[in-house]
């Protein structure tokens, strides 16, 4: 069975490109989220294997919706993909519970194995 | 508004827009802008908050939007609908944020906040006290001005 993902990104530029990316590679996107409090609401909707987080987003960024996550559900696998890599930036999604740290623009391939990473293909 | 506010969003220009667009841009001339400027038909604003705080507006032709949008998104653009939009407003958002990441690492952490896009013909903009510093960047798909008005708070 595909495993599933739930996409976080206000872009919807960015969503439909890691949907394509995911789905193209045997991954089944179970949910778009375009800001970190609609990310909660689906992430108990759709029970996802992993999910991708932004950071800069309205009503609730990324670091603060990681951190929500976690409480809902410790065991959550997040990977952030966003366009602000600066170092404190990693350490705050890391310790939020984020298990690994993408920068945009990225190449397919770099998603594609840190999703494996975390749960396979 | 320091010439060294401008220099990051140059820097992270040339690397974003090599790897999105597929080739090296070339820098115009940096210059100062009026305090009321007449902007481009396609405008991307990007808030920076933090140490610094501004904007910066990505600004081009509807013709080079289209083209940067038809080529991130793999097919023809035939309207500027919400997906045209959203690649551009992205584009913005990638060279702001990996330019915060430059910023904070010259002793300025900043943060972003989320892109708008403006279109249309003889829109006049104004950065009102902050003064604006503009370079030109020349792409295969045209050229793209970065206005970058930032003070440090």
């Amino acid at each position: 069975m595909a495993k599933k993902i739930l996409i976080a990104d206000d872009a919807l530029f960015m969503r439909v490109t890691l949907k394509n990316i995911l789905e193209k590679n045997g991954y089944q996107v179970v949910g778009e989220a375009s800001n970190g409090l609609e990310s909660l609401e689906l992430y108990q909707k759709t029970k996802p294997d992993l999910v991708t987080m932004d950071i800069t987003m309205p009503e609730m960024d990324g670091i603060t919706a990681v951190r929500e996550l976690k409480k809902i559900d410790p065991q959550a696998n997040i990977i952030m993909c966003t366009a602000m890599g600066q170092k404190q930036m990693v350490l705050e999604a890391v310790s939020a519970g984020a298990k690994d740290f993408i920068v945009k623009p990225f190449q397919p391939d770099k998603v594609l194995e840190a999703v494996q990473k975390i749960i396979g293909a | 508004m320091k010439v060294q506010y401008i220099n990051p969003f140059i820097s992270a220009a040339f690397q974003v827009l090599e790897m999105v667009l597929g080739s090296k841009p070339a820098k115009g001339t940096l210059s100062m802008r009026p305090s009321i400027f007449t902007s481009q038909q396609c405008n991307i604003i990007t808030g920076v908050t933090g140490k610094v705080e501004g904007q910066v507006i990505y600004g081009m032709s509807l013709i080079t939007a289209d083209k940067i949008a038809s080529h991130m998104l793999g097919q023809p653009v035939r309207t500027f609908d919400q997906l045209a939009a959203s690649a551009i407003a992205e584009l913005g958002n990638m060279v702001t944020g990996n330019a915060a990441t430059l910023l904070a690492e010259a002793g300025f952490p900043c943060n972003i906040t989320p892109p708008t896009i403006v279109r249309g013909t003889n829109v006049k903009m104004t950065t009102l006290d902050i003064p604006a510093l503009v370079v030109p960047l020349c792409t295969d798909f045209g050229e793209i001005e970065i206005t970058v008005s930032l003070q440090e708070s």
